[in-house]
């Protein structure tokens, strides 16, 4: 038998899709094994054992954070949707309520935890709150795509019988935009249930969160790694139950997005520059004004006067200011490098995977395994393996961007024209050439969506990693600051933070703005 | 062929223009089409009338003039569900069947969904045994069955075809152009069709305008008075002069040709 | 928006309603109670043992109160429901009290449950830190945000903080076990539990026994409180007093009540014990013997003045009220 014929025999005994798990259990029960010490790998063994022995701790703490995670799935992606309706809408607010929702966004969970926590007394309304946090976004701009790509023909036969907006959205656009809803519902699974987690952080009696603190502390790396899987386990599920049920209630795929929101920036710099302004100075105002509402103490509710007087006008502004670049530069300088070899990574794997379609099999399920652990379960295993200095925190950016990134690249990649492919076979172009000049520049518009999509999550990625594990940057400072009630120095790193990674969300949006109008200029309006 | 000009009014344009930034789609343009006849829109590709047919549906605004259809304006008409248009793409909601397509737009114009009249329009465009399928396994020329259902379905007083048998081949479109038009015709809607086929023209119409390159103007208005039913007729002197005549004045709107200048 | 309008009475009537679902409770009697909340500084364990004791056999109840026992966390500062108002009482420390009233809270120190602060510097036997000269041309595993703790030590000490190298790390004894680090800043009741409960033998030099004065796991409650609420205070710190006597008493069943009363927490009854034994060196003294749980006096106070000052932190003896404390130990 020729080595080609074993394998092709090998993939008629095993299943192709049991390849994939079976071998990531192989080399997780070998690096257990391979690794020396007892505190650093549980292997896939030993953590059956464990979550046998305490079934029972487990199906509770999951039960508890699973409700609080359903709920606030249900509420964000329900916000998502109303949201995006209402840019529909209201075209010309489409900016505002755009800019705002990413800004929103992109509020770090170390410092939104503890006003949550504040605002809703004990109980479970943060763990939800921060679980609707962490979905509503990659729903809402999904949706809105979804909303808008319908022919200009079916708007039209609404149109053509005297009906108006309402109408297109209830009878068409709502339905058209299903596969995207999906597709976003995909993405938020894990996310509510990291939300969930993080929200038992600011204090509860029971969950994954909680057993995820013991754990770390006790030095329990039976109970770490069994958490990290349960967690993973349910994420999968939950992806795959959502494709499951999309497959068998839709009669197309959920699409992977690729049009970029029109948020903010116009053609002109100008009015790019004008809808940040106008986002900024409402922002100010809605911050301003649920700070009124709410009648938070002063002593750590700050409003924007007070952020203001921290950072500029105040006594100490300078060395506040110092304070803040300082942990600004330590935090980029792992966001940066992270952030852009998860995109490389992820690109160059879905390059390689698309040259030999065989491997997608292994890699597939150990990309969404990957991308699936809820990071603050990941943080520990990760710190474990590489180490708690800013390479850490770059692997685990880089490990919250990669995932994404395949994924639209795989797709950007199989979506070269095939009559182009065949123009290509006709001068005898091998599958490299083909890639470079046909598949390469197909896949540019998905790299770029996935780039612009990943800035939140490396930011979140980076300040939880802070946070939790090597105590540097931002993410260390908003905690530091908020055990010292310090919460001038919270406030403005929260601002500091969401307004960055906003701006980046924003540049990136315009690069990929320039890229689709040269490779997909289908796309780019 | 008389009509009621409540149920099938005549519709006047008067120094219509239209322009999409620097491209003249409609330079004024006076025009009526009489109530209850079918008149055919021909002209070269990009010439405008589709863009006409647009606006008498009232889908794109006029830039000056203006269109009447009996007394009322193109977006009164619709608010009625007064008129009903079929696009070269048949336009099916992938997701709704083809009874749930023809319903959505009885649930459009406002009116009650009516499961057996829409069955009855789906039996008359001959989708019997299809009611239930989604577009995505009807053939091309049954989609366009279909589409033409949703069309009549609400009884339209005006009707709106943009080259709706442009996309199927040549044989189902034949088909096509036999089988539908007399539905149409029997209820003497008032209508519009905008046709690349000069056949399809003669053999659909009572009358033809034929357009010059964009911007659009009539360079021919020619009466079909054929009689009734046109299928077989195709290959008589006089189908054949008509057609050569829209031939004809179509070549001419396209400017000087060798033949026009022979003729000279 | 219901949950920015989260007023003091919808609290109190959210705890009124959790009693309720306690009333089915054996114990539970028709009297009126006064409900309370006091926020704990992090997640439930036999740290707050004495507490949990107090509500269990109803010494709270006692004084007419309905405690009910918030959990910290990482993500929970103590700080903010006590100056809210949502709760009467935090479990905090001198040092973020002093910070707290350095941004304005109006919070006072009302009673001390750890007297003797429980930094430790944990080292293994090998490798043994036993006195903070020991530390230099060391590595040390800890927050970069403890950099003031390991500076005041030093300087207590005349150690020279240059000589030691500070690596961040999570606060974990894995860096130690692995060999990244030769010793750590941590608890006295959490890591080398930890380790111990796992086999591996550990020293630890406690911080307080070398000049590291402050107060930990300190009772900390607004001055409108102090003024307006004093029944409820003194309730609440009578029933914490007699509960950690009871602790005193029999750890070892603390944390055994502790592990039943909190199945969900994945609590290791080992562990649990071996923390409530540690602890009791820390939270009970002579001072405390003679004068009773929680005390502190003008000279611990200003021990802890001086230690403030090399952490930066410059407070007076104004941040400490005994007051509440002299009314339960004088009945």
């Amino acid at each position: 038998m020729t080595p080609t014929a074993a394998a092709g025999a090998m993939r008629m005994r095993v299943p192709r899709l049991a390849l994939g798990p079976i071998m990531v259990l192989v080399a997780w029960q070998g690096l257990a094994v391979a690794v020396p010490g007892d505190f650093l790998v549980a292997g896939p063994w030993e953590v059956a054992g464990h979550l046998w022995q305490n079934a029972g701790l487990y199906f509770r703490a999951l039960q508890t954070t699973l409700a609080a995670a359903a709920t606030g799935f249900l509420i964000g992606n329900l916000l998502a949707v109303a949201l995006a309706a209402l840019a529909l809408l209201l075209p010309r607010a489409e900016a505002l309520i755009a800019g705002l929702a990413l800004l929103v966004f992109c509020l770090p969970l170390v410092a939104t935890g503890p006003i949550l926590r504040v605002l809703y007394g004990p109980g479970t309304g943060p763990q939800v709150t921060l679980a609707a946090l962490a979905v509503y976004y990659t729903t809402f701009v999904p949706v809105l795509v979804g909303l808008r790509a319908t022919p200009a023909a079916w708007l039209d036969l609404v149109r053509s019988y005297g009906r108006g907006r309402f109408a297109m959205l209830w009878h068409i656009r709502a339905r058209a935009a299903l596969p995207y809803l999906v597709a976003g519902l995909q993405i938020a699974a894990p996310a509510a249930f990291l939300g969930a987690m993080v929200g038992e952080f600011t204090g509860a009696e029971r969950g994954m969160g909680i057993l995820t603190l013991q754990a770390m502390r006790g030095l329990d790396t039976e109970a770490t790694w069994t958490l990290a899987t349960v967690a993973a386990a349910v994420s999968i599920a939950a992806h795959g139950g959502i494709g499951w049920l999309a497959r068998h209630a839709l009669s197309e795929p959920p699409p992977v997005l690729l049009a970029p929101p029109q948020t903010g920036s116009g053609p002109g710099l100008w009015s790019g520059l004008r809808g940040i302004l106008v986002v900024g100075v409402v922002a100010i105002a809605l911050w301003w004004a649920l700070l009124q509402i709410a009648g938070l103490n002063p002593f750590f509710a700050k409003g924007p006067g007070d952020v203001w007087a921290f950072l500029v006008s105040g006594p100490g502004a300078d060395e506040n200011r110092a304070t803040l670049l300082a942990a600004l530069a330590e935090t980029t300088g792992a966001l940066g490098p992270g952030y852009f070899a998860g995109m490389a990574m992820g690109a160059a794997l879905a390059v390689v995977v698309t040259l030999a379609p065989a491997l997608s099999a292994v890699v597939m399920p150990v990309a969404i395994a990957l991308r699936a652990v809820p990071i603050v379960t990941t943080v520990p295993l990760l710190v474990l393996v590489v180490g708690r200095g800013p390479v850490g925190s770059a692997a685990l950016v880089a490990v919250m961007v990669f995932f994404p990134t395949l994924v639209a690249c795989l797709y950007g990649l199989q979506r070269a024209p095939g009559q182009v492919l065949d123009v290509m076979a006709s001068y005898g172009a091998g599958r490299g050439k083909a890639l470079l000049y046909a598949r390469l520049p197909a896949m540019l518009p998905a790299f770029f969506a996935a780039a612009r999509m990943a800035v939140p999550a490396a930011v979140l990625a980076v300040t939880v990693v802070e946070w939790l594990a090597t105590g540097r940057g931002l993410g260390a400072l908003m905690a530091v600051s908020a055990s010292l009630s310090d919460y001038g120095t919270l406030w403005s790193a929260t601002v500091l933070t969401a307004v960055l990674a906003a701006l980046v969300y924003g540049i990136v949006a315009r690069i990929e703005r320039r890229v689709l109008a040269v490779f997909a200029s289908e796309q780019a309006q | 062929m008389p009509a009621d000009p409540r149920i099938a009014p005549d519709i006047v344009c008067k120094g219509l223009a239209k322009r999409f930034g620097d491209v003249v789609a409609v330079d004024p343009l006076d025009v009526t089409f009489r109530g209850g006849q079918t008149t055919a829109l021909v002209g070269p590709s990009g010439c405008g009338k589709s863009t006409l047919l647009r606006l008498v549906a009232g889908l794109e605004r006029p830039d000056a003039g203006s269109i009447r259809i009996g007394d009322d304006t193109p977006d009164a008409v619709r608010a009625q569900a007064g008129l009903a248009i079929a696009f070269q793409d048949p336009s099916l909601l992938p997701w709704r069947t083809a009874r749930g397509n023809v319903a959505l737009a009885q649930r459009l114009a406002g009116q009650r969904v009516d499961a057996a009249a829409i069955d009855a329009m789906l039996d008359l465009v001959g989708l019997d045994g299809f009611f239930d399928a989604r577009p995505g396994a009807l053939s091309g020329g049954m989609r366009q069955r279909a589409a033409i259902a949703r069309c009549l379905i609400t009884q339209p007083r005006l009707l709106l075809l943009d080259e709706p048998f442009g996309a199927v081949d040549e044989l189902t479109r034949r088909k096509l152009s036999e089988d539908l038009p007399p539905i149409w015709q029997a209820r003497g809607t008032t209508t519009l069709l905008v046709t690349h086929s000069v056949t399809e023209a003669v053999l659909l119409s009572q009358r033809v305008l034929v357009f010059s390159p964009r911007p659009a103007r009539i360079v021919a208005d020619i009466a079909i008075d054929l009689p009734d039913p046109r299928p077989g007729q195709e290959t008589t002197p006089a189908f054949i002069d008509l057609a050569e005549q829209v031939s004809a004045a179509l070549i001419g709107g396209e400017g000087p040709s060798p033949r026009r200048l022979a003729a000279q | 928006m219901t949950q920015f309008g989260l007023t003091r009475r919808h609290v109190l009537g959210a705890g009124i309603a959790t009693v309720g679902a306690f009333a089915a409770l054996p114990r539970a009697r028709a009297q009126a109670q006064t409900p309370l909340r006091m926020q704990l500084s992090w997640l439930h364990s036999v740290q707050f043992g004495g507490s949990y004791i107090a509500q269990d056999q109803g010494l709270w109840e006692a004084e007419g109160l309905s405690v009910m026992l918030d959990p910290g966390g990482p993500n929970a500062p103590v700080e903010p429901p006590v100056v809210s108002g949502q709760a009467l009482v935090g479990i905090s420390a001198a040092d973020y009290t002093a910070a707290a009233v350095a941004q304005g809270a109006p919070f006072k120190i009302l009673g001390v449950a750890m007297q003797k602060n429980p930094f430790v510097i944990t080292s293994l036997p090998a490798n043994p830190v036993n006195e903070p000269a020991d530390l230099v041309g060391k590595r040390i595993g800890m927050a970069l945000a403890n950099t003031p703790v390991l500076q005041a030590l030093c300087t207590l000490n005349g150690v020279d903080i240059d000589g030691i190298e500070i690596v961040p790390t999570q606060y974990s004894a894995e860096p130690l076990i692995a060999g990244e680090v030769d010793c750590l800043l941590n608890w006295e009741t959490d890591l080398p539990v930890a380790m111990a409960v796992q086999g591996v033998d550990s020293v630890t030099m406690l911080m307080a026994d070398h000049g590291y004065a402050l107060h930990s796991q300190t009772y900390i409650a607004t001055e409108d409180s102090i003024a307006n609420r004093r029944a409820e205070l003194v309730g609440l710190m009578r029933g914490e007093t007699r509960g950690w006597d009871i602790y005193r008493q029999d750890t070892d069943a603390a944390a055994d009540m502790t592990v039943a009363r909190f199945p969900d927490l994945g609590l290791d009854p080992e562990v649990q014990r071996l923390q409530a034994a540690r602890q009791v060196p820390l939270m009970f003294s002579d001072l405390t013997d003679e004068h009773g749980f929680g005390w502190f006096t003008e000279d611990t106070v200003a021990a802890n003045i001086e230690t403030l000052a090399l952490l930066g932190q410059t407070v007076t003896a104004d941040l400490w009220d005994r007051s509440i404390l002299e009314e339960v130990h004088a009945s």
